[in-house]
């Protein structure tokens, strides 16, 4: 197989996964696009490097340190706190109800637009673990390789981000 | 309320956005590849040679190469003649945006006026590129200079845009290409060609300014 071939057969596949994780990192449409292309093109380049691995990961590994970079290069995010509180209240309040919605989708709604806000408002090193772990299902040991921190750590902030979540959405209405 | 792990989990995946890439990063990555395959393939990578190990060769060597061969002639080939080593020259210009920015000159003339920098390149270029006044639109000329670009002399005209500087490189080309964006070192590039000449804009502008400045250019390049 061609280089491209195999960029294409088993990198491309993981195409919506990198683009959420910088979705979710870079909390921008636009730059996430960028960082996406940018790891996409980095990934292209090293596709000898990937062997026999679990393509997935390997690219998220790539796309996750693209964005750290873009971050650090706009220096824009709060890195002390690890829950912006007003980021979160600002997403949540922002929402207007359209009346003509059905009570039982306005409801998923309500808790879509909590839950995005809450994990949003997670600094970005506890973002990260959150959607490696939640939304991608990876296995802590895949996780600290791609963070480049030890397991234990993996565990902690997860323990964190969870704490913080928990704490901010067990005080809204979610499922009742 | 309260959430155990496994409750929080679950919320998070049945509730939370998944955001799926939209098509067009899938068009722009295809097409980086593109062209990033016709620079590797032109410029073989020196790393690849050791790699190959005695066992590798025989039959699946000769089949190999005449895939190669094959592919060259099919693909590589024409996309070459199109794109004139597009890949690495990208790299170059957005070097000579950034040598422009930090030690100058970004404008050799300097006018708002396009009658006096087109008038400019005369004895210095064998073509004569087109100039625009996009003020009106927010992007103000700011002058040009002459770049050397792997032996060509190209005309770089400066716009500005807020306190961006976007430089965008002209030299005489026969191929048609639509406006191609991609990213170097977090800069944007957009590039494309006319059929009669190629045009490559380089800027840290956001994405969506390039694509406006590109369609201003497209624009005023119909309406003449």
């Amino acid at each position: 197989m061609s280089q491209r071939q195999v960029f294409e057969a088993r990198v491309l596949p993981h195409l919506d996964a990198a683009y959420n994780l910088a979705r979710w990192l870079l909390r921008n449409e636009q730059s996430a696009e960028d960082a996406v292309q940018e790891a996409s093109m980095r990934a292209f380049r090293y596709i000898d490097s990937l062997r026999g691995d679990d393509a997935r990961p390997w690219l998220l590994g790539i796309v996750r340190n693209t964005c750290f970079t873009m971050l650090e290069r706009q220096r824009n995010g709060p890195e002390l706190v690890e829950f912006d509180d007003a980021e979160f209240e600002a997403a949540v309040g922002a929402v207007e109800h359209s009346p003509s919605d059905p009570a039982v989708h306005l409801q998923r709604q309500r808790t879509r637009v909590q839950i995005d806000a809450a994990i949003r408002a997670l600094s970005p090193r506890l973002r990260e673990v959150i959607v490696l772990r939640e939304f991608e299902d990876l296995e802590y040991a895949q996780i600290a390789k791609i963070v480049a921190v030890p397991i234990g750590t993996v565990m902690s902030r997860l323990a964190r981000a969870r704490e913080k979540l928990r704490g901010v959405l067990s005080q809204t209405s979610l499922g009742e | 309320m309260s959430l155990d792990d496994q409750d929080l989990s679950s919320l998070i995946r049945h509730h939370a956005t998944r955001h799926a890439a939209p098509d067009a990063l899938r068009a722009g990555i295809h097409a980086q590849i593109t062209l990033a395959e016709a620079g590797r393939s032109a410029v073989p990578l020196p790393a690849e040679a050791p790699r190959r190990r005695w066992f590798d060769f025989g039959w699946r060597t000769a089949s190999v190469s005449f895939a190669l061969g094959l592919a060259c002639a099919f693909v590589v080939l024409p996309v070459l003649q199109h794109i004139d080593f597009n890949e690495p020259v990208d790299a170059d210009l957005v070097a000579d945006h950034v040598r422009a920015l930090q030690v100058g000159p970004v404008t050799e003339v300097v006018s708002t006026d396009r009658h006096t920098v087109k008038p400019w390149f005369q004895g210095r270029l064998d073509y004569a590129p087109p100039v625009f006044d996009l003020a009106a639109d927010g992007f103000p000329l700011m002058g040009g200079r002459v770049e050397h670009v792997r032996g060509n002399v190209v005309a770089t005209l400066a716009y500005a845009r807020n306190r961006h500087v976007i430089d965008v490189f002209v030299w005489p080309s026969a191929a048609q290409q639509a406006p191609v964006r991609s990213v170097r070192k977090g800069f944007n590039v957009v590039h494309w060609a006319d059929g009669s000449m190629q045009y490559w804009a380089v800027s840290d502008l956001e994405r969506i300014e390039m694509e406006r400045f590109t369609q201003l250019w497209l624009d005023r390049v119909a309406a003449q």
